[in-house]
């Protein structure tokens, strides 16, 4: 059962040398669609890369109620300065945000007068720079319900522009991204399933012949089956190797201020599911060409 | 019974190929298929070996009802079935011993033994010295013989053969002929389509089925008697021994 079944397989892969040049095309279109749909990823990996981090960069500005209680700030000071991925915290008593306040209006603010009868509220800059690994959903949501929920805490504003945009582009990647890929799968399906049809024909020949000898379509078919395998495994490996020399050359490209990016090369997962797809899309290609 | 057709006919549209057909063929015996061009012989040929549908009427070949079978059912028809064509049908960019050892690769036989049984057919048929010849090297009567060594390689339980003579000289001719012969002597049952009373002489006793214009104009194996005797002779050595050596055959 092995021996025919390892003979038909090589067999199939014989055959590739067949039709040379229809090879060599679909092999070539099939790794420059792996290298494109590879650098689609590549760019949406980066930029989620980046969002993720900017995402995790919080500022919250946090205001007491007037009149709260020296003590009970100082103690939620405290509790702000014991939580996590806090990066940085500027506190200011009503004296000394008056003051910054005075400094920050120049020449115009001189505010000695409300000396006496300072109206503004104790308050602080709590800045939060969360890693994406512990970026669990809803963190920063949780963050300010935290820190509101302190008691002598009156109201804590926060811009969540950065947490918008990377919602905004997972939803937009998540919008955008099927279709594309849907769409490079088709492209790699039609290449293959030509390629497959184009050498059946040109076997039509050999096809009429195995099965007037009492070849069963199993027979017939797996060395059809194989070649479609290897295209797509040798189209993969083309365009994931060529992804590689393209990243290596790319890679610090925008490494240089203001930006200082450095482009990272796809996680080993995605690297095996874009092979796999590939691959996948070339046998199914391949089996439909022959049916 | 190798083959019972019963009131076959076959259309191509509005042309009808055979009309109402009956014969039957007993294990072993020899049939020659008569008729001028367009009479039906290809026709009749391509239906028993499943390569038309058998719509209208019922046929039986080796055991397999023609009538609706199914898709998996002819490759395992067309395994107890040698077909030698009129245009050869071989591969002219292989070799002489990988198209007749393509009818022993489709059944799975250890590659031993198949050189072995493709070594001794190509003997068989004068073609050892073109073993590893290219097809389209070769002339058409060596192209022919090539054809005709692959439908009987496998040790078929029947053989179908249109014109299968058609391109060769009469030495050739009568060459071929004695080792159909001696694969008929063996228990095989064969079919062939000929134009050549030549060939007609070659088989004495041999039914003739003569078609006309999709009919049987003539059938002088009606006497079933000597169909069946033929099959009485073969009883009980006529089953195919797959494993066997063609020397057993004088071959």
């Amino acid at each position: 059962m092995i021996g025919p079944f390892l003979r038909l397989t090589l067999r199939g892969m014989a055959d590739l040398r067949l039709h040379p040049f229809a090879q060599l095309l679909t092999w070539l279109a099939v790794g420059m669609v792996t290298l494109l749909t590879g650098l689609i990823l590549l760019g949406m990996h980066n930029v989620n890369l980046e969002l993720l981090k900017s995402r995790g960069k919080v500022e919250f500005q946090i205001y007491w109620k007037v009149g709260a209680d020296d003590a009970q700030v100082e103690k939620d000071w405290q509790t702000v300065r014991a939580l996590n991925h806090l990066v940085n915290f500027k506190t200011f008593t009503p004296k000394t945000a008056l003051t910054e306040l005075a400094t920050t209006l120049g020449e115009t603010g001189d505010f000695s007068w409300l000396a006496e009868n300072n109206p503004l509220p104790y308050s602080a800059l709590a800045g939060f720079a969360v890693p994406p690994e512990a970026q669990q959903e809803g963190w920063a949501a949780d963050l300010l319900t935290r820190l509101k929920s302190m008691p002598g805490v009156d109201k804590v504003n926060y811009t969540p522009f950065q947490a918008d945009l990377a919602n905004g582009w997972q939803t937009l990647t998540h919008m955008v991204v099927w279709p594309v890929l849907g769409f490079l799968a088709l492209v790699v399906s039609l290449v293959v399933h030509n390629t497959i049809k184009l050498s059946l024909l040109t076997r039509m020949d050999e096809v009429e012949i195995l099965s007037l000898v009492g070849a069963s379509p199993a027979y017939i078919r797996w060395p059809l089956l194989i070649g479609g395998l290897a295209q797509g495994i040798l189209g993969a490996e083309l365009g994931i190797g060529l992804l590689a020399v393209t990243h290596s050359v790319v890679a610090d490209a925008l490494n240089f201020p203001p930006f200082l990016l450095q482009l990272q090369f796809l996680p080993v997962s995605q690297i095996l599911i874009l092979g796999g797809a590939v691959t996948l899309v070339s046998i199914l290609s391949s089996w439909v060409a022959i049916k | 019974m190798m083959v019972n057709v019963e009131r076959l006919s076959y259309n191509f549209g509005s042309y009808w190929a055979l009309k109402d057909i009956s014969f039957t063929l007993g294990k072993g015996e020899f049939l020659f298929l008569t008729g001028h061009s367009g009479a039906g012989k290809t026709t009749l040929l391509r239906l028993l070996y499943g390569a038309l549908p058998v719509n209208r009427g019922r046929a039986s070949v080796a055991g397999f009802q023609l009538n609706n079978l199914r898709k998996r059912d002819i490759p395992r028809l067309r395994r107890k079935v040698g077909v030698v064509f009129q245009d050869f049908k071989i591969l002219p960019e292989r070799t002489v011993f990988d198209n007749v050892a393509m009818a022993l690769e489709v059944r799975g036989m250890p590659r031993t033994h198949l050189e072995r049984r493709v070594r001794a057919i190509i003997r068989a048929l004068g073609l050892e010295t073109k073993s590893y010849s290219l097809c389209e090297r070769l002339s058409g009567g060596e192209q022919q013989r090539v054809a005709i060594a692959r439908s009987m390689v496998a040790n078929p339980e029947l053989i179908l053969a249109d014109e299968p003579t058609g391109n060769l000289d009469v030495d050739l001719t009568m060459h071929l002929m004695e080792i159909f012969k001696q694969f008929h002597t063996y228990g095989t049952s064969v079919i062939m389509a000929t134009h050549s009373t030549e060939v007609l002489e070659c088989v004495p006793g041999a039914r003739i089925l003569h078609l006309q214009d999709g009919r049987i104009a003539d059938n002088n194996g009606s006497d079933e008697a000597l169909g069946q005797d033929r099959f009485d002779e073969n009883d009980g050595e006529s089953d195919n021994d797959a494993d066997g050596e063609f020397g057993e055959v004088g071959l």
